[in-house]
């Protein structure tokens, strides 16, 4: 069974979104301060942590930081404020998606929890090439020059859908879609972070990226590096 | 306009400089022109008493040597009368030059004549009013002349005349002409010396008005420039106050405004970040329980259709109430952003028909449960413009959301025209209407034009409100057109870049179709 690591500390809403995931077939494990939650994640491996962002003790956005600096497990923040600031900086701590209290429908929760836990790119198997990365699509590995380079899932997953159209231009909506699976959402903050923490990774300089190349203006497609 | 005249108008030195030399210009004037009426007449009244005295003395010795001579021949009366002119006319060196006329009076028939004139004097330079005067009196008669000669030559002159008679020829007239051009000259000197003066005397007035004027101005224009740099944010800045004058007073109490400013400043920034904070705060605080709320709602409608009716309905309003009550805090949150300040433009290029359609399309079910529809009119297939398309969105939205209100059951016309630089939407309905004192209000907040009518839709009473400051952001206008009975017209009209400003309006507030 599923497991997912709530981290909040308002006890009512803990126990609701317990009540809520439970009875959508996922176990909880419920943490209500900050500078507890390294301790229960490591005890107790979660598939997927849902961390708020103000907590007691250590705030969510460190929280985030010391659970990715051991872990690809896929976080999604919950915020209180739609400020882009909070979002920012938890996405750069290293969370994957983000969700704005009060959510529409507690149905909306399950299905963001699903979309980051259900193995995506079943439909394709084998290698994928981008750049110099040899990607194993079924491995979940990416490898330059017979090394593995560390993705999380949802890195791994935006690089495969790049990957797999190599001529195509990806526009920010369109991997919203791909990658995070929303239908209509405006908020391009998500791929602009992502393709930076995935470039901080993969190229050779982050600065002058080969691999995901931006199109100004439009989104941004697969690079075809000097003669490979 | 004339760059002098503009420099007139902004320069205070120039100002007091050239209307202090204009009025000392008046007074000296007044001044010069009485000083030398003063001078010439005393001039002229010493040099007439000298004149007359001296000709009466030589007018009765004339007529003494005449008398002598009585009974002679006429060689020595001819003699006489030579030595009188000659030694009338001699002159010592500084003395004005003099003439002598012998008249004949009308009436003397003697046939010896001894008309004759010095230095070829004219004899017409006696006028007739003075030598009939002359012949009537016994005194002497005085009269200002031109001296006429033979030659022409003219020059002004004091006559002074009275009778006399010769020996064989009967009564005569004898005149003295003084000649006037030494003091005529004098008098000139005296007015270049007096125009002069006055000259010099403006010139210096101007200087010394221009170096006192410059002690008070530029501790002014300083002032001036501290003031303009306050006006661009720098509180900072202060005026150098060295003396215990006006002008340093002036500065103290500028210097003390700047202090006060600065802190007003300083309250105010603290205020506007003090309202932010609560502002975030009550929204992390109101959210997080509204979010528990919601999810445990959303449990018990779910699980409905096992509840009596009366609880099962209760579910559905809870629910609904649970969705006003979040609109209203967002809209709330809205407006105590957009008070504080702080709320921000993401503009994005979009196309505003397509968005006004789809605002259209969210809208349709609601509009068609109140028998009424949303009928776009643009005048392009697309407008591109550059704005915040979540902010553009919400003014549509509140705006047909409004008009659907109030459509009384007929179609709502939105035309959408764009030019150049801005775009307008214009939404028409032509329901209940607007009465004059209902549109100064209509944006005002929580503000309800009728408080008797049912409130069906469950709006937050902050819409129209949030689309004017949302119009306002954009640097944008929204304005409001009713009348009882006759629907109301909506206009906003939005730069195509956003912030840039809007020169125009390309929707007329009041519709065409409106007859008063």
């Amino acid at each position: 069974m599923t497991l997912v690591m709530v981290v909040d500390d308002d006890q009512d809403l803990s126990e609701m979104l317990g009540i809520v995931l439970t009875g959508a077939g996922i176990d909880v494990d419920l943490v209500s301060r900050g500078d507890e939650a390294l301790e229960v994640f490591r005890n107790n491996p979660p598939d997927l942590v849902l961390l708020d962002v103000m907590l007691p003790g250590l705030n969510g956005i460190e929280v985030c930081r010391l659970i990715r600096a051991e872990s690809m497990v896929p976080i999604i923040m919950l915020s209180a404020k739609s400020d882009s600031y909070d979002v920012v900086l938890g996405l750069e701590a290293g969370a994957d998606d983000y969700i704005v209290k009060p959510f529409k429908h507690p149905s909306e929760l399950v299905a963001r929890i699903r979309t980051r836990l259900r193995r995506t790119n079943t439909d394709i198997s084998g290698l994928l090439t981008i750049g110099d990365l040899a990607i194993d699509v079924t491995a979940h590995q990416v490898l330059r020059a017979g090394k593995q380079i560390a993705l999380t899932r949802l890195e791994f997953d935006l690089l495969v859908a790049l990957a797999k159209e190599p001529g195509r231009v990806f526009s920010r909506d369109a991997l919203l879609t791909e990658v995070w699976g929303y239908r209509h959402s405006t908020d391009t903050r998500l791929v602009n972070v992502h393709v930076q923490r995935l470039r901080a990774k993969i190229e050779h300089d982050a600065e002058r990226p080969e691999i995901v190349v931006t199109i100004r203006g439009v989104g941004y497609k697969a690079g075809v590096m000097g003669g490979s | 306009m004339n760059p002098y005249f503009f420099r007139f108008r902004n320069s205070l030195a120039l100002k007091v400089i050239v209307s202090t030399v204009l009025l000392s210009v008046g007074v000296i004037y007044i001044a010069g022109s009485a000083l030398n009426s003063q001078l010439s007449a005393g001039i002229k009244k010493v040099n007439r008493q000298s004149s007359i005295v001296e000709a009466r003395s030589t007018i009765f010795s004339a007529q003494y040597r005449l008398l002598l001579v009585q009974g002679e021949n006429n060689a020595a009366v001819r003699k006489v009368i030579s030595n009188v002119i000659s030694s009338a006319t001699s002159l010592t060196s500084n003395e004005n030059a003099r003439e002598v006329v012998f008249l004949r009076s009308p009436g003397n028939t003697k046939s010896i004549d001894y008309e004759i004139t010095s230095n070829l004097v004219d004899p017409s330079s006696i006028p007739d009013f003075l030598s009939t005067k002359v012949r009537k009196s016994s005194d002497i008669g005085i009269s200002y002349v031109k001296i006429q000669y033979i030659s022409g030559l003219q020059i002004p002159g004091l006559a002074i005349g009275q009778k006399i008679s010769i020996p064989n020829a009967g009564q005569y007239e004898m005149y003295m002409i003084f000649s006037l051009a030494n003091q005529n000259t004098t008098l000139k000197l005296i007015q270049r010396y007096l125009f002069l003066t006055g000259i010099a005397l403006i010139l210096l007035i101007g200087l010394i008005t221009w170096l006192v004027i410059r002690q008070v101005v530029r501790p002014v224009r300083h002032a001036a420039l501290v003031a303009t740099q306050f006006t661009a944010g720098n509180f900072s800045e202060r005026l150098e106050v060295r003396s215990q004058d006006e002008i340093a007073k002036l500065g103290k109490a500028f210097n003390e405004m700047a202090e006060s400013l600065e802190q007003q400043f300083a309250r105010l920034q603290n205020l506007s970040r003090v309202q932010q904070r609560f502002v975030s705060d009550v929204s992390h605080e109101l959210r997080t329980p509204l979010t528990t709320l919601r999810m445990a709602s959303e449990v018990i409608f779910s699980a409905r259709d096992g509840f009596d009716p009366i609880v099962a309905r209760s579910a559905e309003l809870m629910i609904a109430q649970l969705d006003r009550f979040e609109r209203l805090l967002e809209d709330l949150l809205e407006i105590s952003r957009f008070d504080a300040e702080v709320a921000v433009l993401e503009a994005v290029d979009f196309d505003v028909v397509s968005l006004a359609r789809q605002c259209a399309d969210d809208l349709a079910l609601v509009a068609s449960e109140k028998s009424t529809e949303l009928r776009i009119y643009s005048i392009a297939e697309s407008v591109n413009i550059r704005a915040d398309v979540r902010r553009v969105a919400r003014i549509l939205r509140n705006l047909f959301s409004n008009a659907i209100d109030h459509a009384e059951e007929k179609p709502i016309a939105i035309t959408i025209i764009a030019s150049d630089d801005d775009v307008a939407i214009g939404i028409r309905d032509f329901g209940v209407g607007l009465d004059e004192a209902t549109l100064f209000r209509v944006f005002d907040r929580f503000w309800r034009a009728d408080p008797s009518r049912a409130r069906t839709r469950g709006g937050t009473g902050l819409g129209l409100s949030i689309a004017l400051e949302d119009a306002r952001l954009h640097n944008g206008e929204l304005e409001a057109w009713g009348r009882p009975g006759k629907g109301a017209h909506f206009v906003v009209t939005l730069p195509r870049e956003a912030g840039s400003g809007i020169n125009s309006r390309l929707i007329k507030l009041q519709p065409d179709d409106y007859r008063a």
